[in-house]
This record gives C-alpha cells, structure tokens and sequence, in this order.
C-alpha cells in the first residue's frame, strides 16, 4: 500500500475513464508516493471507450475493452471507489463530498469526468420520470451499449439521430447486425466538425450504397408510435432511436464549486485551474485555451504531463496534435489536425466515383491537416509525417496522394543479375537451352530459388527467338 | 573428398570440399538443412585459400616507426604473455579484456571462456554475439526457460499455416532456407513479412506489413489485442501450459488497431487483416530476426511475439509456436559454452553456486577462483583502457572497428589500450590497429563442432593443411596458457570431450554427443545428455523448462527507438545485410567471386526527389554519431521516411546507436535518428 503516512499528498480523482485510468498508470509508472484515490460513477473497472461501436458490431468481447481491472488498482496501492457520484466539490475544505454524504479530503484534486451526451430539443425522448424513452438510445457509456445490446433482437429498423463520428460508426454497427439503419444530421453533409462538404457528400454516398439512408438538413422534431417525425415532414418510422448528438464536458461540479467554466472547465498549460492551484482537469471536461477535445490522444496527452507535473517535473501542455479515425465496417475515414480551419496551401484529389476524396492542407513543406476519405492508402505515411512535421519537397503531397504506376513490363538486359544466389546474368541464362541445362551449368535457381520463373521465361524466349 | 559445412552464416550448410591443393565446393544433397543447396557465398567460400592477403606470420607493431613486422611465433608469443602477465600484475585480472565471436567452433568458444576465467582470472570477456541473437535469447530464456533458437528443425515451418517472418530477410541473408517458403506455398500455407523494406523475402510474402523502424513491439501489442477481442486466444492451452495471461490480456486495451497505426504506420486494416489470418489458422509460427532485435527494446519486442504465440497455444505443438533465425554461423554453439560475460560453459549462469562448483570440478580448479560476471560486448569495448576498465584485449574471431555500433567511438576506445592483441585470417580493420597479430587457420584448414540456427551440432572436418605459419586459434590459446602456467586441450576432438563434460547436465547439454554420431546422424540436436540418448530436434512438446513447465507470458510496454526523429535528423536509418558479403566483410570482401561493391544508400524516390538525389548519385547520411558518403540507390520498395546501409563496410556503424537493451544489451543497430543530403 502506498501513502499513510502524516505527510503524505493525499491525491484525489474524481471520474474513472480513459484519461484518468492514464493518469493513474503515469503516476505508478513514476513511482510517485501519493496516496492515491479514483472516484467513478460507474461500477466495475475502467474501459476502452472507443471501442463501444466495436462491441456493438460483435467484432470485440466486452471482456477486451477493460483497461485495468480492479486487482490492478489494488496491487499498485491506488484507492478505487466504484459506483459512486460525487455530489460536491468543497474547495475551503479540501474536501470531496460523496453521494451518500461522506467526505475525502485531498491535497490534489483532479477532474477527469469526460462529458455528458447531449440531447436534441425532440420531444418525447425523454418519460415522465426523466428517464429515456425505452426506444431511445444514449452510446457514450458501457451500460448503454449494453442496453443497446438487449434491444436488437427485437429491432428492425433503427435511427441514429447525428451525423459526426460516433453516429456513422453506431449506423455502421447497427447495418453490419442487420438492422435497417436512418441516419438524420442537422447539418448540410456528414462529419461536418471534421471534414468539409466534398468529403461529406462522397462518404454519404458511401454510406447509402450500403443500404443506410442519410437524410441531410433534417431535425427530429419528436417521437411518436409512428416513429421519428422530422421538421421537413417526414416520419422514420423505427425500433430505436440512438442519439448521437454529440457531448458536453461534464463540468457541473466545478461550475458550483465557483470554478471557471465556459464550454468546460478552464485550465491553463499546466492542466492547472486559474483560480485554485490544487484543482486539475484532463480529459473530455477540460477546456484549454478556448477547446475541448473528446478524444482519446489529447486526453491522454494530458494525462501524461499533469502526472509529470505531479511527480515534479517543469512539463507544459501546449495543444495535441490529433488524429481521427472512424472505426466502422467500410467506411474509411481519417481525420489529422483540422483540415477545414488550419490555414495553408491544399492538395486535394477527389474521385466520387471510387467513393474517395482526400485534401491534405501544407504548410512550408510540412502536412498541417488532412482529411482522407475512402482511400487509405497512404494514412500510416500521412500521420507519420504529420505527427514528426516532415518538410516534405514540393511534389512529394502530390505524390503521395497519386496511386503508384504499374510499372511497364520490359525486357530483362543481357547484363542484369538474374540469380543473385549463383551470381548469374540474363545473358548466360539465355544461352542455356532447358533450365534443367542453366541449372546444371550456371547454378541459377539452386540457392534461394527466388529466381525460377525468371529463368524458365528467359529460357522459353530463346527456344522460340534461337540466336 | 571432405564432408562439411560453410564458414558463413548459421544455417551451415552442408558441402563437400575437393582436392588437396586447388579446393573446390561441391553439393552435398543429403545433407537435410540445405538439401544440396547453396549460396554464392558457400560456392566460393575457398576463396581465401591461397589468397595474397592471407596473414602468414605474426606481425608486432615496432614501437619506434609504428610498422607491424613479421616474428616468430614464439617471440610473438612469449611478448604477448610477458605483456599480459605484467598488466595483470599491475592492475588486476579484470584489467585483460577477451573478446571472441559468434563464429567460432564450440571448441574455440569453450577454450577461449576457459582461458579468461582459468588463466587470465578476469570476469572481463564476452563477444560479438551480444549485437547477434541476444535479445531472442534473453526473451527465450524469460518466457520458456531456454534458449535454443529454433525449438523445432527449420524444414518444420513447410508444414505450419501461417509463418510469421518478423525482421528477418532470409532470401537474401540465408538464400538456401528461401525454398521452405515455397514449400509452404505448394501445402497451402501462407507467408506473412514484417519488414520496414520489401525485400526478396518480402516479395515472397501473401501479406506485407511495413512498420515503422522500431515498432515491431507496438504492432505485436495490437495484434494480440486483436486476436483477444475476437476470441481467438486458445484458453485451454494458456491455463494448462502458461502463466501470466491475465496480466498481459489487462494490459492491451490501449492497443486498439487505429493507435497501432498512429505509432506503426500500418494501416489499421492491414492489421485487421494479419489478425483474421492467424486467427484462422490452425498453425501459426512466428519467427524473429535481426530486424525486431537489433534494438534498445529488442527484448521486449521478442516478447511481445512470443506472448502471440503463446495465446494462440502454439508454443511446443507440432509444426507451430516461436523460434529466432539466428544470424552468425555459430551464432547458437557460441552463447551456450562460456564466451559470454554472465555464462559458463552448458549455457550454465556463472552466478549460480551449483554451476560453478560443477565447471571448477570439470576444470580443476575452486569454484571461488572463477570471476563472477563481467561486462556486455559493447560496455567491455566502452571501457577499454578506462581507469576501471581493461588495458589489455585479445580479439578472436571478430572486427569490431567495423561490426560494432558507434564504430569511431570503438575505435578511439581501442586505441586508449596499452596492448591489442587480435587473431584473424586476414588483415581486418581491427587487426590493422593492433599491436600484435596472430594469423590463424580458416574453417577447411582446422576440425569443429558448430551449433546451427537448430540447435544441430554439426561437424566442420579439417580438408587441406594449413599455410606455413598459421596456428589454429586452439594451438594459440594453449601457447599463451602454457606461458601463463596452465595447461590448455588444443586438440578439437579432446577439447569437445572436456566441453560434453562440462556441458553435462546443463541447459545446453552435449554429453551425449560425439564425432562419430555426428557424421552418422548429419547432426546432433542438443540437449542430448546421453550417448544413447537420440538428441532433441522438438522442444517443448511436454513442458517448457522452468521449474513448474510452464510457459510465462510478460507484459511488455511500447517504448520505442532510443533515439526518435526530429528537426535536425528527420528520418530513420536502419541497416542490414546484402546477399554477397557477409558481416564485417573481413572474408567476402576478399573473394573475387563476390562483388564488392562497397556501401550504398537505399532511399525512396519520394526522399530522393525531396533532396535531388538520383539513382547512383553520391548522398551523405548524417546522425550524431558520424557521416557516410555512398552511392544512392533509389527504391520504391523502402519507406519514404526511412534509409537503409548495408554493414559489411565502414561507414554504417559509424552511424548506428550504441543505447542498449537493459536486458541483452543489445545495441540498437536497426533504429536511429539521421538526415541524408546530396
């Protein structure tokens, strides 16, 4: 057990997913002697939110998405308290107040309490109890894949209501379980925080050749026995509703513990609050100059260098550079940085009748943003440069979003080494008259043997062209 | 007519040598590793009999003018034990460095341990085996309690479904083993290559995967996470043959296929893929080699493979499980008999009381007499002529100047020496620095045992008569000992007797193992502690060999190369070998046959076009370690970020990063960080 001790920092985390569960892993990799706690409100260990939509597709065991079990926790010393909220932050005290009205107090204290789903203004979502309507569907947390789960056997048609990423991998998921799936984006083409509205129209026409309809500009005004009414007029009628609408940083403690909160709470590069300097945030709740993330990879950023600053160490969060890929069946997509606002020359090949558009923004030599949509060919090379800030030449964007030329067939010169094992040109090869004869006589073939078909090419050409 | 094998690499072939004088290489079909087959390399491999370069007589640098001139061998001799002794007398034991080779015969191994531990009383000796293999053993020797390379004959993999070749270009680097591949092929098998170049190998392959240099481990990590999610780990086998999995599947949550594509550049689809393929798969074997091991987390990287295997219960089932394509050609035999820092002899651990008190029995000697455990290849050569470290080094069988990593920095080591003494067959780039050279036999001029990629000792029978002049490192070895008042077996059969003896009950055991049963058996599969013992082609079909006969998963992290890309060296460099030379080139540079081509720069024509190379055109690599100017060769078959230089010549270790493993300490010769220009 680590800590007890009178003079021990008492560390406090309060929220239980991926940057916290980081957190706690950075930490223990420092060595760090605080006496840790996590506070979640979920029961049972962390998971590996983004591969929800996997689970759902049955491509992942539910088993396979837990990040550290709970004998985890206990082995490295790290206090963890499961299914329990948090009701109050109280800063005076240094103290967090538990739902059933006890109190741990901290020293350091760290918000990693991610973000709620937002719901659309539609009526009839949401029962009289407050509680969703059992054909309405949330997908941010493991219980609601779950549910989500149970409702398919019974489930013909489902709408997703959002367009963004998460409501195309749920759309996808739902298809590859046979389920006919609608999808409804307010806005004027798909992925629209995230590519503009070329890419958006080439993935919608990926997507409705695989037998989802998308329907654009369109709100869901309420839900009825019918089904989902939309503002144009239109009734979905359906099984499920699943809500996509993307989220909101989970930051209602901090607001009333008199934190700064815009869209989540304020921290500046050292992952600090401005207005208490033993309150930190990570993760989806967080707000760092002016933006909140939702992903994984700055999350974690985060949680590596206030874990750092923690153990001592003078480190700066300064912004992450971040990759987006959407995890769904036949739709390829990735997003790096943010190729619809990042300033800078474009390159862009788009090819709707392939079903691919692909834009990379470039700024003095090097990929400040892409967007690669239907052809991932070169995303492994992209993100590496991308990630290192690679100068690239002035035609290596061009090139690298070209497909590579089949390369002409040509003849093989006199002089080229056919059998690198036995050292033999063309032109001795072509002198023999069988391969069992250049096999014999020169020892092509007879090593690696990488080299046979050649030979018996070579070979055939002179029995038909005698010299 | 003599039956043996090649002087190169760890498949040893088998070959018949030819007349007395004029020595020609001819097939010897029966022979099962290559069936017949071989190389250029083999097929000239005599070469170097007659050659003009051949050292005839030891040479002794003149302090006055700084020229190496020719003595006798006693005078040689008798100035290299006076020197020795009176070193030792005034700084200690530790203060003589030895420093031998993966391609010495078993009895050069055995003796030259001996000679540190017994004559010389230092802890001071390892060799080149350390930027070998090492890493595949440490890894071995971690997850199944041994290490013997390959746990099953090589022609095993014929038979599997899915091979896994991981940085291993055997095409090029052992071209006879190519055609168990197309073997594979014609039983329905299939090849899969993970390479950061599509080499011949790689051509070879029905799946491609080329990772980033240096992140063999993170693509291990997402495949096994892969295999996990899809429930295709064999859970029967991992609770009734293995320990650890619980902890090893609670670390790979983190390792879904879109941030194995961030850190590998490997499409999350191609992994998808790989993973569906070995999912499916009733057999699946995985084999290392250079490419995932030469590096700083080559230990771990190995591991992360190995734990693949081991989830997929293949790991000591019928033509299935892990195995390491060892490099040199005794790469097995030398880490199993004493030439390492931390071993004795029957790959026995020199900390361990039982093993010592049983090799200072076989060697006459108190267990206490024996030093403890000395430094790594590449901290012993760190060292030299240190206040700590030795004044003195014998080198055998090796050429560090070239082969080692952050090769100026090796060479200003050598030259703080007070006295290096190296035995070889020519004139090589440490020999040149030295200030005594002993010339010594080549293979067909003297009798051995070696242990193949396989773990099959073979024999390498003497053919002609040495040149005029010439010792075999064994004679060398007694003649120095002799001087130093112990007396050394410098007769290889009787050698082999002492080493079956000392090997006896050891991990390695070759007690059960003679010449008769060699020639009789085309080889003996060790361990093979009996004379009516049949030797051990398969391993582990029972138990794994630690104590409880399981098998242990570890839970490895990503870490990445030592040295990462940035501003001012924005590529990766990795290197490798090409098909007609072989190592530091010492011999094959030599040999007319072979083309000697010199150094190149392999490069992507997307880089080559960004700094205005064309092919054949002269670029310069940087990294912080040192320059080398070469012809480029442009490729399309490299990737775009990463350079590649071929080792045989100086230049490339001038380059290459000498961060170690902290297991092997394994230098990290296959990632750095550099720049390339015209």
């Amino acid at each position: 057990m680590r800590g007890g001790g009178a003079d021990v920092r008492r560390l406090v985390v309060v929220g239980h997913g991926m940057a916290a569960t980081r957190l706690v892993e950075e930490l223990v990799a420092l060595g760090s002697s605080d006496e840790i706690t996590v506070v979640g409100d979920e029961p049972g260990p962390a998971y590996n939110r983004i591969l929800l939509s996997a689970v759902l597709e049955g491509s992942h065991a539910e088993e396979a998405l837990t990040l550290r079990d709970t004998g985890w926790y206990a082995g490295h010393g790290v206090r963890l308290v499961g299914g329990t909220r948090v009701d109050e932050l109280d800063r005076a005290g240094r103290q967090v107040v538990l739902a059933d009205g006890s109190r741990l107090p901290y020293d350091h204290l760290v918000l990693a309490t991610g973000a709620n789903p937002t719901l659309p203004p539609m009526r009839g979502l949401v029962r009289r109890d407050g509680r969703l309507h059992e054909r309405v569907h949330a997908f941010r947390s493991l219980a609601d894949c779950r549910r989500l789960l149970e409702a398919l056997p019974a489930a013909r048609r489902a709408v997703v209501v959002g367009g963004g990423l998460l409501g195309l991998q749920v759309a996808r998921a739902l298809s590859v379980r046979g389920v006919l799936v609608e999808v409804v984006e307010g806005g004027d083409h798909l992925l629209r925080s995230q590519v503009g509205p070329r890419a958006g129209s080439v993935l919608q026409r990926s997507l409705t050749r695989l037998g989802t309809a998308v329907y654009l500009g369109a709100r869901g005004v309420r839900l009825t026995e019918a089904g989902v009414v939309l503002d144009n007029g239109y009734v979905l009628e359906t099984d499920l509703v699943v809500i996509t609408a993307g989220g909101r940083p989970a930051a209602s403690l901090a607001r009333r513990a008199g934190l700064t909160v815009r869209r989540g709470v304020v921290v500046d590069d050292h992952l600090t609050s401005p207005d208490d300097p033993r309150v930190h945030a990570i993760g989806d709740c967080a707000e760092h100059e002016g933006r909140v993330s939702g992903f994984v990879p700055p999350a974690w950023e985060q949680a590596s260098i206030l874990a750092r600053r923690l153990a001592g160490h003078d480190v700066c969060y300064s912004g992450a550079r971040s990759v987006v890929r959407l995890r769904a069946s036949d739709l390829d997509v990735a997003v790096l940085g943010d190729p619809e606002h990042e300033p800078g020359e474009v390159v862009e090949i788009a090819n709707p009748v392939a079903g691919s558009h692909r834009k990379l923004v470039v700024r003095e030599g090097r990929v400040v943003a892409a967007s690669l949509v239907g052809d991932l060919s070169q995303v492994g090379l992209l993100t590496q440069h991308f990630d290192r800030g690679t100068v690239l030449g002035p035609r290596e964007p061009g090139s690298l979003l070209l497909p590579d030329r089949p390369a002409a067939p040509r003849a093989i010169p006199d002089d080229a080494e056919v059998c690198a094992c036995a050292g033999v040109s063309a032109a001795r090869i072509r002198s023999c008259r069988t391969v069992e004869d250049a096999r014999r006589t020169t020892r092509a073939g007879t090593g690696c043997g990488g080299c046979a078909d050649v030979v018996r090419q070579l070979v055939a050409t002179t029995e038909r062209h005698p010299v | 007519m003599t039956h043996t094998h090649c002087p190169y690499c760890s498949l040893q072939c088998g070959m018949v040598l030819e007349g007395r004088r004029a020595l020609e290489v001819q097939a010897w079909p029966e022979f099962p590793v290559n069936e017949g087959r071989l190389c250029r390399k083999g097929w000239t491999a005599t070469g170097l009999r007659g050659h003009r370069e051949r050292l005839t007589s030891p040479l002794v640098r003149d302090r006055d003018t700084g020229e190496l001139r020719a003595v006798s061998w006693d005078e040689a001799l008798d100035l290299v034990a006076d020197r020795l002794s009176a070193i030792r007398d005034e700084h200690g034991a530790d203060a003589v460095g030895v420093f031998g080779g993966g391609g010495l015969t078993n009895e050069k191994a055995y003796t030259l341990g001996k000679f540190a531990r017994v004559v010389l009383g230092t802890s001071q000796v390892d060799y080149n085996g350390r930027w070998c293999m090492s890493s595949a053993a440490s890894a071995a020797n971690l997850a199944f309690g041994l290490d013997r390379g390959l746990p099953f004959p090589l022609a095993d993999i014929e038979h599997t479904d899915v091979l896994v070749l991981v940085g291993s270009n055997l095409a090029e680097t052992m071209p006879p083993a190519a055609r168990h591949l197309d073997r594979l092929h014609e039983n329905g098998g299939t090849v899969v290559v993970v390479d950061p170049r599509r080499t011949p190998t790689a051509e070879r392959a029905d799946l491609f995967v080329q990772p980033v240099p240096g992140t063999d481990l993170a693509l291990a990590l997402g495949v096994l996470h892969l295999l996990d999610a899809a429930g295709a780990v064999d859970e029967d086998y991992v609770a009734e043959r293995t320990s650890g999995f619980a902890e090893v599947r609670g670390s790979l949550a983190a390792w879904w296929p879109e941030r194995v594509e961030r850190v590998t550049g490997v499409a999350a689809e191609q992994l998808r893929a790989l993973c569906e393929l070995l999912a499916s798969a009733d057999k699946v074997t995985v084999l290392t080699a250079r490419g995932a091991e030469q590096h700083s987390t080559g230990t771990d990287t190995v591991l992360a493979w190995i734990n693949v295997a081991l989830a997929l219960g293949m790991c000591g089932t019928p033509y299935a499980g892990y195995g390491c394509l060892t490099g040199q050609g005794n790469g097995q035999g030398g880490r199993e008999h004493g030439q390492k820092a931390d071993q004795l002899p029957g790959y026995r651990m020199i900390d361990d009381p039982q093993a010592r008190e049983h090799v200072a029995r076989v060697w006459g000697v108190e267990p206490g007499s024996l030093p403890g455990k000395g430094r790594s290849a590449t901290e012993l050569l760190d060292a030299l002529g240190r206040p700590d470290g030795p004044r003195a080094l014998l080198v055998l069988g090796s050429n560090p100047v070239v082969s080692a990593p952050n090769a100026h920095h090796v060479a200003e080591r050598l030259a703080a020496l007070d006295l290096l003494v190296v035995a070889d067959v020519v004139m090589s780039e440490t020999a040149a620095r030295a200030d005594v050279v002993l010339p010594v036999t080549q293979w067909a001029e003297e009798t051995g045992t070696m242990t193949n990629l396989e773990g099959r000792v073979i024999l390498r029978e003497q053919a002609v008569e040495p040149p005029a002049g010439v010792r075999s490192d064994l004679e060398l070895l007694a003649g120095l000992a002799e001087r130093l008042g112990v007396r050394l077996e410098s007769d290889p059969v009787a050698v082999f007797a002492e080493l079956g003896r000392a090997s006896a009950g050891g991990r390695a055991d070759y007690a059960g193992i003679d010449h008769a049963r060699i020639r009789a058996e085309h080889g003996v599969f060790w361990p093979c502690p009996a004379p009516d013992h049949p030797g051990t082609p398969r391993m582990f079909t029972d138990r794994f060999a630690h104590e409880d006969g399981r098998a242990r998963f570890s839970v490895v992290e990503h870490r990445g190369a030592d040295e990462q890309p940035d501003a001012a060296y924005p590529l990766h460099l990795t290197t490798g070998r090409v098909l007609a030379q072989y190592q530091s080139g010492a011999q094959t540079r030599r040999i007319a046959e072979l083309a000697d081509d010199g150094p190149f720069v392999e490069l992507h024509p997307f880089l080559a076009d960004r700094i205005g190379a064309h092919d054949g055109d002269p670029v310069v690599v940087t990294t912080r370690r040192g320059q080398l100017r070469a012809p480029a060769r442009v490729v399309t078959t490299i990737r775009p970020d990463t350079l590649f230089v071929p080792f045989h010549w100086v230049g490339a270790n001038l380059l290459t990063n000498d961060a170690l493993d902290p297991t092997s300490r394994m230098p990290e010769f296959k990632a750095c960080a550099a720049a390339v220009r015209t």
